[in-house]
């Protein structure tokens, strides 16, 4: 192709633009597209902020009111520390799809892979923007249930690589999954589904121990109980054994997540 | 459009071949929407059926992971609420989206002008609406006997409950999806609905463990009210106030009927 480039742009006399690659490209490009995605999604960003903390303090309160009044502080700790987990996976899975498929609905995809920068930096700025987007929420609605539930936690130095890993692991997921399946009808229901299971099945707000063994063995696999786990461990003391193996999962569906982006951005229509 | 004014135009005394003739002409009414609503929506309604039994079942079977071991008064209090949820989901939740959907393709004015009484066309989805639910509501009920070996005990008030409840909760989504015309505001209202429903008013959970103040807020409003006069209905001993909650009811139903008459009936 690039021959080909030259000997057409020699014969018509055209001055060819300098080989966009490397690094330098790759950072300029991907700069340029955060500012791309702040300025397009200005609008949307505040409002999947404040989603993300009415949606997770929320489900954090109504757990306290379906336990009742005998509730003990065990349960309150596992449920306010299970709230970070709720908030960053409620902010991938609405937030990020919505994103995701209003883009494809507009036909902005198109237009965006057609941008002289490499996809990855595209892909690279978006995950960025959600992530560090999703982090203030985080620790919003962390706050929040703490204080309605009256506890006091112990805050490990864990606690922001933790919270950081989080977001990028679940945006990650979300992105992948609503970019992978072509159909956003059929986005919207998987989330909904997801949504339903993870407020009911996952052990987020409760032990795993409460959960048959067979879904507990589930989970074992899947990145919700996980993910939830390394979280409870940056903000408790006690809780949470055998963190590295919760990284270790969860590093492995991030790894998915990527590829199956990267098959996704890369192949020809 | 002559011959469609002229029996509304007649004086119409009872017994007359005009009332006769107008009855008639609503009866065909209500009949053509009926039809017409299960030939328009013969693809989705056993999805929204099945995505209602699974919502309910998975609800109930749910709940019980949050305890390590569930009191069987909670228990009880969640099987006999959940049919709320099974009952009005479709009215308050799918109407606006129907509509959303209606006013994006632009079909929405179409069915508007079609040649019968809107009232009856509203009527129509009720009973759409509710035989849709019905479904839900049984097979949730058996799967949480089912689940936590409970005895219920049913009363005939089901027939009266079940009616009021989809009643208001149909009416509520039809006020919301005529009268909102922005179609993404009105999904998010109905949203926030469910959200409001599942978590802040005392339908699986007895009002006393909310905050005093937000119970109170309850007392007003019609999700509370809906539980009450189910919770009566299966036989839960808790359930006290059923003939006002049956009046809160009736005020959410008229006020919603009302909103939903003006959204329907004012020209554009």
């Amino acid at each position: 192709m690039d021959t080909a480039a030259d000997e057409t742009g020699s014969a018509a006399g055209v001055p060819l633009p300098g080989i966009r690659r490397g690094s330098g490209h790759w950072l300029s490009s991907y700069a340029a597209m955060l500012r791309f995605d702040i300025a397009s999604q200005r609008t949307w960003l505040p409002m999947f902020a404040m989603m993300q903390i009415l949606f997770g303090t929320g489900t954090a309160i109504i757990y306290g009111f379906y336990i009742g009044p005998g509730m003990s502080r065990s349960i309150a700790l596992f449920i306010v520390s299970g709230a970070p987990a709720l908030a960053t996976i409620t902010a991938a899975l609405i937030g990020v799809t919505t994103m995701v498929t209003e883009r494809k609905l507009a036909g902005s995809w198109d237009f965006i892979w057609s941008l002289p920068a490499p996809r990855s930096a595209v892909v690279a700025s978006t995950l960025t923007v959600y992530t560090v987007m999703t982090v203030p929420g985080v620790v919003a609605c962390l706050a929040l249930a703490t204080w309605r539930y009256g506890l006091h936690l112990s805050l490990s130095p864990m606690v922001a690589p933790a919270f950081v890993l989080a977001a990028l692991i679940t945006t990650s997921l979300a992105f992948g999954m609503a970019l992978a399946i072509p159909n956003p009808l059929v986005t919207n229901v998987i989330v909904n589904a997801l949504i339903f299971l993870i407020l009911l099945f996952s052990p987020v707000v409760y032990p795993i121990t409460q959960l048959p063994g067979w879904l507990a063995d589930v989970h074992r696999v899947l990145p919700i109980y996980h993910l939830a786990q390394i979280l409870r461990a940056s903000v408790t003391s006690g809780l949470v054994h055998d963190v590295a193996a919760s990284y270790a999962v969860l590093a492995g569906w991030t790894v998915v997540a990527w590829a199956a982006t990267a098959w996704t951005i890369g192949r020809r229509k | 459009m002559a011959l469609i004014a002229t029996p509304a135009a007649r004086p119409a005394g009872p017994g007359s071949p005009a009332a006769d003739s107008r009855l008639r002409y609503w009866l065909h009414g209500y009949r053509w929407m009926f039809a017409w609503d299960l030939a328009d929506l013969r693809l989705t309604l056993p999805v929204l059926a099945s995505i209602l039994t699974l919502q309910g079942a998975g609800f109930v079977l749910g709940i019980g992971l949050l305890y390590r071991h569930i009191p069987q008064a909670a228990a009880a209090f969640v099987v006999t609420g959940i049919p709320v949820l099974n009952l009005i989901t479709a009215g308050l939740i799918f109407e606006p989206q129907i509509v959303a959907g209606q006013r994006t393709a632009g079909s929405y004015e179409f069915l508007q002008s079609m040649p019968v009484p809107r009232s009856m066309a509203a009527i129509a989805w009720y009973t759409v609406a509710l035989i849709t639910a019905l479904p839900a509501v049984v097979l949730t009920l058996v799967s949480g006997v089912l689940r936590y070996h409970l005895h219920l005990d049913i009363t005939p008030a089901i027939v009266p409950a079940i009616l009021a409840v989809s009643f208001t909760g149909v009416l509520m989504g039809y006020a919301i999806a005529h009268a909102i015309t922005t179609p993404m505001i009105a999904q998010l209202v109905s949203t926030a609905l469910i959200f409001v429903l599942f978590g802040f008013s005392p339908v699986m959970f007895p009002a006393r463990q909310l905050p005093l103040w937000l119970a109170q807020v309850n007392q007003w409003l019609p999700f509370g009210s809906m539980a009450t006069i189910m919770h009566s209905a299966l036989g839960i001993s808790e359930a006290s106030g059923t003939g006002r909650a049956y009046l809160v009811a009736a005020a959410w139903a008229i006020g919603s009927g009302l909103v939903a008459a003006w959204a329907v009936g004012r020209r554009r």
